[in-house]
């Protein structure tokens, strides 16, 4: 393939993502839809970070889980080198404590948080599974993806009796960087 | 009943089956839990497959608290009655009709008399992992961000007879210990309505169909993928409601067939004779070199969304992520099994699937595929033959659909 070929490819990947992007919605459990230009705005900090340990506690009568990260870049805001998140939802020894809508981590894993530091707390991820930005390796290209966690699953509208993917979906890392590049400059105005 | 036969290819080309009637499975988007097959089977029932969580049904079993204690700054639950006595009835009369939409499903084994008289509760922060179900206004520091209106916690044991400070020990695995509801108290962008002044405040969101959605979790569902389902995870939006209100001839009227579908099954009623068709099945790639060599023995599809829709009306009767199956003692067999119950008979179903598509790791999906196994990472001195791991989700299927033979 030609430079001149491979260039137009390139190209029209890009424009591709950045379609599927400008359509971008979110869900999860009982939120409000945030579009990616509020996540934008109203996070308090961006990061790319690799998920270090997980560890469930009790704390104030409830069972939280608080996740370690290592930030590997920052996009917006400050964040520390090492991040922690407490989120609601655990297992302690017999007891599970389910939230739906609550992101899960694992140790290897990077993402992309939206977080939301309010009044000097402990750190959120923003709308929960709405600021979290999954970073996948795709065997078979080579290539970093990323995917929103409430995007994950396809839903089936019964009108048209179709399925329907929205959000941030499977998505070229390079066309993300420049959709958040976007999104912050937009923010910033 | 209609069978329904398709193909899938995935981009690399290879086919991929989805039976249908093949297999037995378990399925529905319920929250999950592995019993503890560490501990004696009188306490574990000796099998590592997942049992759904769910309540108990005995009349008076499920005892329902709600704090008092409201938000006032910013003040978040707007009512038409502003005297503070008459504020309160109207916000346990909303909480009682959203309990009466799920307990006025026909066909299952919970009633209206499950229910325990509704109680009151003046301290703000009742909604703590006590054993006390509660519905809390103004709880604070609990992981609220903007965008988040509400969520459910439920407690649920591995084992009979655990038990949590002021509540019942578990009758077995699964068993909800306690099950809390929070609504977001410090939102100054997010207020709820009730019925009677939805309409005067339609930046507002609607109280009843919000609850209705956070009872669904209560009850041990987890989402649907269904749009028109309760327990979609989008909220309706500002000065709307989800589905339709309901009313005495129709209680149940703002659920979606998904809806009552999954109580049917996660509450089954051993002397209904109505709703109790099936359609079982196995998705498989017809080129098994598609399929993820780790973990191991992982023999099907997993993580694909199965919809099966009544041929002649039209309507999405109800959708399962499917993928696994499991016969005692365990553990749970990824083999692309997925069964959809509590059918209604006598009607023809098409049936609609859809691997999901993209990068998509199992902590991206809902809780349902993702408290599926336990293994001696997990957990330590856990049977290696009752142990397993979740795979990832299948991705880059497509699918179409084979005329049936």
């Amino acid at each position: 393939m030609s430079d001149r070929l491979r260039r137009k490819l390139v190209w029209t990947l890009l424009q591709m993502g950045l379609l599927m992007l400008l359509v971008a919605t979110a869900n999860a459990t009982t939120l409000v839809r945030l579009s990616f230009d509020d996540l934008a705005r109203q996070a308090t900090a961006i990061a790319r970070a690799r998920c270090l340990a997980s560890a469930s506690l009790w704390r104030n009568g409830e069972i939280w889980t608080e996740t370690e990260f290592a930030v590997l870049e920052v996009s917006k805001g400050t964040a520390p080198g090492i991040l922690r998140i407490s989120l609601p939802g655990g297992r302690m020894d017999h007891l599970q404590s389910h939230v739906e809508g609550v992101p899960a981590f694992r140790a290897g894993e990077e993402v992309y948080l939206f977080l939301w530091n309010a009044r000097g707390r402990d750190n959120y991820v923003l709308g929960w599974t709405q600021g979290t930005f999954r970073i996948m390796h795709d065997p078979r290209t080579g290539l970093e993806r990323v995917t929103q966690d409430s995007a994950a699953t396809p839903a089936f509208d019964p009108a048209t009796r179709e399925f329907r993917h929205g959000g941030v979906r499977n998505v070229p890392l390079p066309v993300f960087q420049l959709k958040l590049k976007r999104a912050l400059e937009k923010a910033n105005r | 009943m209609k069978k329904q036969w398709w193909i899938a290819r995935n981009t690399m080309l290879a086919l991929a089956l989805i039976f249908t009637n093949a297999l037995q499975a378990a399925g529905y988007a319920f929250n999950e839990t592995v019993p503890d097959v560490r501990l004696p089977a009188s306490f574990s029932g000796g099998s590592a497959c997942p049992v759904p969580s769910r309540q108990t049904t005995a009349s008076g079993s499920i005892a329902v608290r709600w704090s008092t204690s409201l938000s006032t700054n910013p003040v978040t639950i707007l009512t038409q009655d502003q005297t503070p006595d008459g504020r309160l009835a109207e916000i346990e009369k909303v909480i009682q009709q959203s309990f009466a939409v799920w307990t006025g499903v026909a066909g299952t084994t919970l009633k209206p008399s499950s229910l325990a008289p509704l109680t009151r509760v003046s301290a703000a922060t009742s909604c703590g992992a006590d054993g006390m179900n509660s519905i809390c206004f103004d709880q604070p520091d609990m992981a609220f961000t903007p965008g988040v209106l509400a969520f459910t916690r439920i407690v649920t044991a591995d084992h009979a007879g655990e038990q949590l400070i002021n509540g019942a020990a578990a009758a077995g695995p699964g068993q909800i210990l306690d099950a809390d509801v929070f609504f977001n108290p410090g939102d100054s962008n997010v207020m709820f309505s009730t019925p009677a002044i939805l309409a005067a405040n339609p930046k507002s969101y609607d109280l009843e169909s919000i609850l209705t959605h956070e009872l669904g979790h209560f009850l041990g569902f987890s989402h649907s993928a269904i749009w028109s389902a309760m327990m979609y995870p989008f909220a309706p939006a500002p000065g709307t409601i989800s589905g339709v209100r309901p009313t005495v001839q129709a209680p149940d009227a703002p659920l979606a067939d998904d809806d009552r579908t999954g109580l049917r099954v996660l509450y089954s009623d051993p002397t209904d004779a109505t709703y109790v068709g099936s359609i079982e099945g196995r998705i498989v790639p017809a080129n098994s070199l598609s399929l993820p060599a780790n973990p191991p023995g992982v023999t099907g599809l997993f993580g694909a969304h199965v919809v099966a829709v009544d041929a002649a009306s039209g309507a999405v009767v109800a959708g399962v992520l499917g993928g696994w199956s499991c016969t005692s003692p365990g553990p749970a067999q990824f083999d692309g099994s997925y069964a959809i119950q509590a059918l209604p008979i006598g009607h023809s179903y098409q049936v609609y699937a859809e691997a999901l598509n993209g990068a998509v790791d199992p902590t991206q999906v809902s809780n349902a595929l993702t408290t599926l196994c336990r293994n001696p990472t997990t957990d330590a001195g856990w049977p290696p033959l009752q142990s397993c791991v979740v795979p990832s989700a299948n991705t880059g299927f497509t699918l179409r659909v084979r005329p049936a033979p």
